[in-house]
């Protein structure tokens, strides 16, 4: 194709037109720059373009003038600005509402950064006091679920003692007691034949060796129960024994023993009534 | 440096590179109503041009140095600067949602819409009805409505290379009557 041909082939309209792909558009390129009469016929078909539009223009709004005057002010302070800190020259005070604007933004900007950081720390600070809260709650729970454990042992306890079946058996130490002034007493309710024992006084056993207490049944000793010294007042529940004339606690091997050791005994009391 | 009351092409390309605002007004005011004509013509929404406008301008006056005058002359470059803006706001997917309630335009009815268009008396119009139909559709979607030559071929089932002829041809005719 020779360059008349090609001129003519619509490729002109076509690139100055926007309408040509990219290789055309190269192609076209490097055709114009090899053939002045291309170049030509480019011109003339662009003029043809440019006089069509210029004769049918409409005048936009006034006020798109003055915004995009205003949009390049912006730009022009700008590069203004880098230019002249580039030749660290003190910047020249340029006029425009747009630079007050500006640096009310920074200020703007500035103080909310500030108080954000503000809010932050504050934020931290309560965080923190909250956690502490939440610890100290936490511990009064459980000191509060501990009183009420303990309180509704002793309210069952008491419970118990008021019943008028309960028998109480005073318990002092004998005079052969390995430890005199030791004292327990037995709750004994007579209905149910339950044991209850209370230790008053009585010294900690030596390892290896537990306390038992003894039912007396027409002169002879019942096992009811060996048992540990605990903390604290409670009474605690020994076998059950349907009568006897008296109970008695010795010494014995850890677990117990079938028979007492008398010269181990240290408490002793009588049933009465 | 003087006013001049007109520029040739060189001296304002170089007052422009200078950012001379004197030289930009002078642009705005002897081009903003060419251009403004074809954005109005290819988005058809008055303030949608307007923001158009104004965002070519604005990039006219940050991107002058990209103006290469071996290409072409300096409104052949505003003016695909400006075509290329409203095309890709018209199919830039915000505007499109909220063309949604009217419906995605389909392969048969584009061409009734397009000819719809005409209607409007405005921008290349006149010239553009003197066409025959059949190329003022090619026109009206490769150029108006920035569609590549294989949408085209798609959108009206002919083969690439018979759209490509015949946007040339049409484009060609579009010449004459110009003139």
């Amino acid at each position: 194709m020779n360059v008349q041909e090609y001129i003519l082939s619509g490729v002109v309209e076509s690139y100055v037109l926007g309408l040509a792909s990219t290789e055309e558009r190269a192609e076209f390129e490097r055709m114009c720059a090899a053939h002045s009469e291309l170049r030509a016929a480019r011109e003339a078909f662009e003029l043809i373009v440019e006089n069509q539009l210029l004769k049918q223009a409409i005048a936009p709004p006034a006020h798109i003038k003055s915004k995009i005057f205003a949009d390049i002010d912006v730009e022009n302070d700008q590069r203004q600005g880098k230019k002249l800190i580039s030749l660290k020259q003190t910047p020249v005070l340029q006029t425009g509402w747009l630079r007050y604007v500006a640096a009310a933004a920074v200020i703007l900007l500035v103080g909310s950064t500030i108080l954000n950081f503000y809010f932050f720390s504050q934020y931290k600070v309560y965080i923190n006091k909250y956690t502490e809260l939440i610890a100290s709650q936490n511990q009064m729970a459980s000191v509060n679920q501990a009183l009420q454990t303990k309180v509704l042992d002793y309210e069952s306890t008491l419970n118990m003692i008021k019943d008028p079946a309960m028998a109480i058996v005073r318990m002092p130490s004998v005079p052969t007691s390995p430890s005199l002034g030791s004292e327990t007493t037995v709750y004994w309710n007579t209905s149910s034949k339950d044991v209850y024992l209370l230790v008053n006084s009585l010294p900690k056993p030596a390892s290896g060796k537990q306390y038992q207490l003894w039912a007396i049944v027409d002169g002879k000793p019942v096992d009811a129960g060996v048992f540990d010294i605990k903390d604290g007042v409670s009474l605690q529940k020994m076998k059950n024994i349907p009568q006897a004339q008296a109970f008695a606690i010795t010494l014995e091997q850890k677990g117990g023993s079938a028979t007492p050791t008398p010269e181990a005994m240290y408490v002793l009391g009588k049933v009465t009534g | 440096m003087g006013i001049p009351a007109t520029y040739t092409e060189p001296e304002l390309v170089s007052a422009l590179r200078e950012r001379n605002e004197q030289a930009y007004g002078y642009l705005y005011d002897n081009y903003s109503g060419a251009l403004y004509s074809i954005v109005l013509q290819i988005v058809q929404n008055t303030e949608l041009a307007n923001d158009i406008l104004q965002e070519v301008f604005v990039n006219i006056w940050r991107k002058i140095e990209s103006y290469d005058p071996s290409r072409g002359r300096l409104f052949t470059w505003m003016l695909n600067i400006t075509r290329n803006a409203s095309i890709d706001t018209l199919r830039s997917k915000a505007y499109q949602n909220s063309q949604k309630n009217q419906g995605l335009p389909e392969n048969v009815n584009i061409t009734s819409q397009v000819t719809h268009t005409n209607i409007d008396n405005i921008g290349l119009s006149k010239i553009l009805a003197k066409l025959k139909p059949e190329q003022r559709v090619l026109i009206e979607l490769a150029y108006f409505k920035g569609y590549t030559h294989e949408e085209i071929a798609q959108i009206e089932d002919i083969p690439l290379g018979t759209v490509k002829t015949r946007i040339r041809n049409a484009l060609l005719q579009l010449r004459e009557y110009m003139q």
